[in-house]
């Protein structure tokens, strides 16, 4: 990941945010300056070593760090790992993304998890012990202040004695919590080298694969690669560590899943907690933030088909891309890890079927809504029905229009046999109600013809629009075969995220000179107006205007070896890459703005602030605080809640520019 | 002696006006006549090269033969008498060289300062010929939209081509904005209308739906007449025109897709009294192979039917131009099916169901200015809602700096409390813009 300088500030700040300054400076420290040993830090931080070990410690904890001590000098060295530290701001968002999918309890558990960073299961199991037995105190007494309190008809206190009652009721429940959220790969196990930087562990597998398989170095081409597949293979080896206690329930639940089938089992949904076996308790689990971004890349996905076809389509597609990635365990495969192919942890994307996703379908989601109704003769089943064996290819600027032009033709001749022919004989439902001889039949979601559509054929109706858009949301691979090709899908939905700055910074006309550019390639200062419609003066100011904005960038061109400025050509081009890695900055920074205006708000409510925090105010503002500083007061929170959440919105945005 | 030369001019008089006559049968004035060609033509005795020569000179000197090159060699055309006509009636060389030129530039026109480097002349005889021909109404000045500030002549029976008019896009030598706004807008109404489906927002109608079940079991004409009863009393053309009407809250039509967007799957199966609240039109995508999307000629023939462009002839490659022009703008897409390039609007779903006519009275009255004239616009991400993203001051804004986030006034806006006494009425201007 490349550290921007507002990255570093905003990930120092989110720190400062969380943990207090004394990590955070630390942090920004080791930001600046790399990897340091700690007399190099308290010479950059003018910190006494006590207080940097404190830092130091807090920063470990959650997984800030990596750190590398030398064998022959003794001396740890430490240094930032940035991605943990930003995705501190994510922490809202897993969350919820776990409550929704795999409950409240679940929620609680990731909750605590993320507040201790690391834990080991004993740990965490003695802590949740320890509140169970609270609350099991609190309970009885609930129970005998509860006849009180119903006699007295004061309800307001009991409401918030029921709210802490507890989401996770056993140590067993526990266990099958931390089960699933292990199966399902949100959890991993930290192990010796997880605090090691990729970098280093790099540089040790790639020393000890040469001096075990190649002493004296490779030699030749051929070799060379197959030192590159084995340091691969090594590196997955080790990244494999941290899955050690997936591998080992997926044993085990297969196993039990069996006896469930053989014994007719009445699984209700819920987990069945006897067949859940009891975890390694000395085991050290943290967070696996590669696999939530993969949940989160496919929630922003369905955002994205609602925006673009709406919310029944949409809601296909979540469950097809739940299924489908299921296996995957990261966003992005790592260039170096994922090479070779005859590698079975690799991202090989399955397909998923028909059947498959229906039988995941909510019952409750009517399938004929979503899509407009078109007689049958209006379709072309040959062009719908296309299969594409292979991933589109990036096109380049100058091939476009031919190789769309061979495309075309062949869908010519295709389309031509099966409009003739085929499309409406094979037609299972050529009976229309008879309505007018228009093309377009308004007849409303459940006209007998719709209806004799079934359910199978619908989804396949949401499928092939999926796969017919020209963002790539799905592919139809193989006879009933879907998958998703996520790289040129991402690309897309970046562009979109681009086009949608553009269009509201420079207007809609800046949008289109932007486009332009992006189809022809380098264009001449003369030749846009004409393209765009757009008169020369005006092309000209937007042009400069984005050019300020890094969306669009210039050539200079020397008609002659004199290169005089006046003769040269300019040529306009748009470099989506670089307006990307722009705006990805521009959200760092943009983010860090509003944590720095919520700092200016908190000194400017300083003395409402602090009043708050005295122990007989807590909990009590509304009653205790004078109405004009309470007002001061719940609108500074209303402004924080609003800053946290643009800062979300943000996170939403770098997300897709950076992780997905 | 002299009734030999003048039985010879008379001659050459009379072979004159026969190759003339003859030439002009044998092509426009744009055909170039070799010297074969001429003698080919049959009018010259006995072929004789001379004799041809003579005559060719004399009529060029009547202004009647152009004298031009071609790869051939030298080759002429002819002009018609009455040019020839107007060349001879000048007073002078100069006058006639000037228009010559004028001449030959044909419908792109001349640039003045072209004519004087041409003829080297002095800039005050050119300047002096051309006002001559000017008043004698044998040329006009003329814009060229190219090169706006370049004086420029042409002949003035002619009409400036479309290079240098600009084409249908331009009146007057300047681009006529509003005029393709205006269009973009229809074609993209059009194109909006044929390529999605207009229905009604996902409810789940509890009569229609058993009546539909009822007729599934029914016998074959039972469908149709279930479906027909259907279509007259609950959900046919004429409801779509009552709910019309029910588009007069532009409140309830543009509210509902975004409550129902939360959770779609749940909101259809509410009660039938919050569904029916939010009742209203909605684009829906056609399905896949769709095979009637709108493609270009089919934009062009409804916008020559309708003759908004009643003065104005519009090919099929203008219109293509203006539909690029949508595609640019991310409004529609092109989508291919079976090898007809047809257009749809993108993003269906998210617009505007209220028609054309209605929102342009609306915006006569002033309502809806700030959204955009075609179409609707793309969804705000976290840059674009933050004051940051569009902050005119972004680059500079720096903790210390002369703007700096302690000091902003556009976060403290956007936040609802620029309007607070105390320290906030304290911040100093935002630098002026």
């Amino acid at each position: 990941m490349l550290v921007t300088k507002h990255l570093a500030e905003l990930c120092s700040l989110l720190i400062e945010e969380l943990y207090g300054e004394l990590p955070s400076r630390i942090f920004a420290t080791l930001i600046n300056r790399g990897r340091s040993s700690i007399p190099q830090l308290v010479h950059h931080t003018s910190m006494n070593p006590r207080q940097l070990r404190h830092g130091l410690a807090v920063l470990l904890q959650y997984n800030m760090l990596f750190y590398s001590a030398e064998p022959d000098t003794e001396v740890a060295v430490y240094e930032a790992n940035v991605e943990y530290a930003y995705n501190l701001i994510r922490t809202g968002k897993i969350l919820e993304m776990i409550d929704t999918s795999f409950g409240a309890p679940a929620k609680d558990v990731m909750q605590s998890l993320l507040l201790l960073g690391q834990a080991r299961i004993s740990d965490l199991v003695e802590a949740y012990q320890q509140k169970i037995d609270q609350a099991k105190k609190a309970a009885t007494e609930k129970v005998e202040d509860g006849d009180e309190f119903e006699v007295n008809g004061v309800n307001g206190h009991s409401d918030s004695v029921k709210k802490s009652d507890l989401l996770v009721k056993n140590t067993a429940q526990l266990n099958s919590v931390i089960c699933r959220l292990v199966e399902a790969d949100l959890i991993d196990v930290v192990h010796s080298r997880s605090f090691q930087t990729p970098q280093d562990i790099h540089k040790s597998v790639e020393k000890d694969v040469t001096e075990r398989l190649f002493p004296g170095g490779p030699k030749g081409g051929k070799a060379k690669v197959e030192l590159q597949d084995k340091i691969a293979e090594s590196l997955r080896k080790i990244r494999s560590e941290s899955k050690s206690l997936k591998r080992k329930l997926e044993q085990n639940v297969t196993s039990a899943k069996r006896r469930k089938l053989f014994s007719g089992g009445t699984s209700n949904g819920a987990h069945d907690e006897e067949v859940d076996p009891d975890l390694d308790s000395r085991q050290v689990i943290r967070i696996n933030y590669e696999k939530c971004l993969v949940d989160l890349r496919n929630r922003r996905l369905v955002q994205f088909a609602t925006d673009m076809y709406g919310e029944v389509t949409a809601y296909v597609y979540g469950v097809l891309l739940r299924l489908l990635t299921k296996p995957i365990a990261r966003c992005r495969p790592d260039p170096l890890m994922d090479i070779g192919e005859d590698d079975k942890d690799r991202q090989k994307l399955g397909f998923v079927t028909i059947d498959e996703i229906l039988d995941s379908l909510k019952t409750s989601v009517d399938l004929s809504l979503g899509l407009g109704k078109v007689a049958k003769h209006d379709i072309s089943s040959r062009a719908a029905d296309a299969i594409q064996e292979e991933p589109p290819k990036p096109k380049l600027y100058i091939e476009e229009a031919d190789v769309d032009e061979g495309d075309s033709a062949d869908e010519a001749k295709d389309s031509d046999g099966s409009n003739s022919s085929g499309s409406d004989s094979e037609s299972d439902h050529k009976e229309r109600p008879a309505t007018n001889g228009s093309k377009v039949q308004f007849a409303d979601s459940t006209s007998a013809k719709e209806m004799r559509l079934n359910r199978p054929a619908q989804l396949r109706q949401h499928l092939l629009l999926l796969s017919e858009s020209n963002q790539h949301f799905v592919r139809h691979c193989g006879p009933n075969e879907w998958t998703v090709d996520f790289v040129p899908l991402m690309s897309a939905l970046r562009e979109f995220e681009l086009d949608s700055v553009i269009e509201r910074t420079s207007g809609r006309q800046g949008l289109r000179l932007v486009r332009i550019l992006r189809t022809k390639g380098k264009l001449d200062e003369k030749a846009l107006p004409t393209v765009a419609l757009m008169k020369k003066p005006e092309v000209q100011q937007k042009m400069l205007e984005m050019q300020n904005a890094g969306f669009v960038h210039v050539q200079e061109v020397p008609r002659d070896t004199k290169a005089d400025v006046k003769k040269s050509f300019f040529l306009w081009f748009s470099d989506v890459d670089k307006s990307l890695a722009r705006l990805l900055d521009t959200s760092y920074k943009t983010t860090v703005r509003c944590i720095q205006v919520l700092e200016v708000l908190r000194q400017r409510e300083k003395d409402v602030l602090e009043l708050t925090k005295r122990t007989d105010v807590r909990g009590r503002e509304k009653d205790v605080m004078r109405k004009e500083y309470f007002d001061r007061y719940s609108r500074f929170l209303e402004n924080e809640r609003k800053l946290f959440a643009q800062v979300m919105r943000l996170d939403d945005l770098v997300a897709v520019l950076r992780d997905f | 002696m002299p009734s030999d030369a003048a039985e010879a001019d008379a001659k050459i008089q009379i072979l004159k006006d026969a190759l003339y006559d003859e030439a002009r049968q044998h092509g426009s004035a744009d055909r170039l006549f070799t010297q074969k060609d001429l003698l080919d033509l049959n009018v010259i005795p006995s072929n004789d090269v001379v004799l041809l020569l003579r005559v060719v000179q004399s009529l060029t000197d009547d202004k009647l033969f152009v004298g031009a090159t071609n790869h051939a060699g030298l080759a002429w055309r002819w002009r018609s008498r009455e040019d020839a006509q107007k060349y001879t009636s000048l007073p002078n060389d100069e006058t006639m060289m000037v228009y010559s030129i004028v001449d030959e530039a044909g419908a792109d026109g001349v640039w003045n300062r072209h004519i004087k480097h041409r003829l080297g002349m002095h800039e005050a005889v050119v300047k002096s010929c051309i006002k001559y021909l000017e008043t004698k109404g044998y040329i006009v000045a003329m814009k060229n939209v190219e090169h706006p500030h370049k004086k420029m002549y042409i002949r003035a029976n002619l009409r400036p081509s479309d290079r240098a008019t600009g084409g249908p896009w331009f009146t007057d030598g300047e681009l006529d904005s509003p005029f393709i706004t205006e269009l973009e807008t229809i074609v993209f109404e059009y194109i909006k209308n044929h390529s999605a489906y207009l229905g009604s927002l996902p409810i789940r109608g509890g009569g229609g739906a058993t009546g539909a079940d009822g007729a599934l079991k029914a016998p074959r004409k039972g469908i149709i007449r279930g479906g027909a009863a259907a279509n007259g009393d609950a959900r046919g053309l004429k409801r779509a025109a009552t709910e019309i009407s029910n588009d007069e809250q532009p409140a309830a039509a543009t509210g509902a897709p975004a409550a129902a967007s939360s959770e779609a799957a749940e909101a259809k199966n509410s009660s039938s009294a919050a569904s029916r609240a939010a009742r209203g039109k909605v684009f829906l995508p056609f399905p896949a192979g769709y095979k009637s999307y709108p493609i270009v000629t089919e934009i062009a023939q409804f916008i020559h039917k309708t003759g908004i462009t009643n003065n104005t002839t519009l090919g099929e490659a203008d219109i293509q131009q203006l539909v690029d022009v949508l595609v640019y703008d991310g409004l529609v897409e092109a989508v291919k099916v079976g090898g007809r390039k047809g257009y749809r609007v993108m993003r269906a779903a998210k617009q505007d169901t209220a028609s054309f006519e209605k929102r342009q009275k609306e915006r006569e009255e002033g309502i809806g200015l700030d959204k955009p004239h075609t179409g609707v616009a793309l969804p705000t991400n976290g840059v674009t809602e933050a004051p940051c993203g569009r902050c005119p001051v972004f680059e500079i804004c720096e903790e210390g700096g002369p703007v700096s986030p302690s000091k902003c006034v556009y976060f403290m806006q956007w936040l609802g409390l620029e309007d607070r006494g105390g320290p906030a009425g304290g911040a100093p201007a935002m630098v002026s813009l």
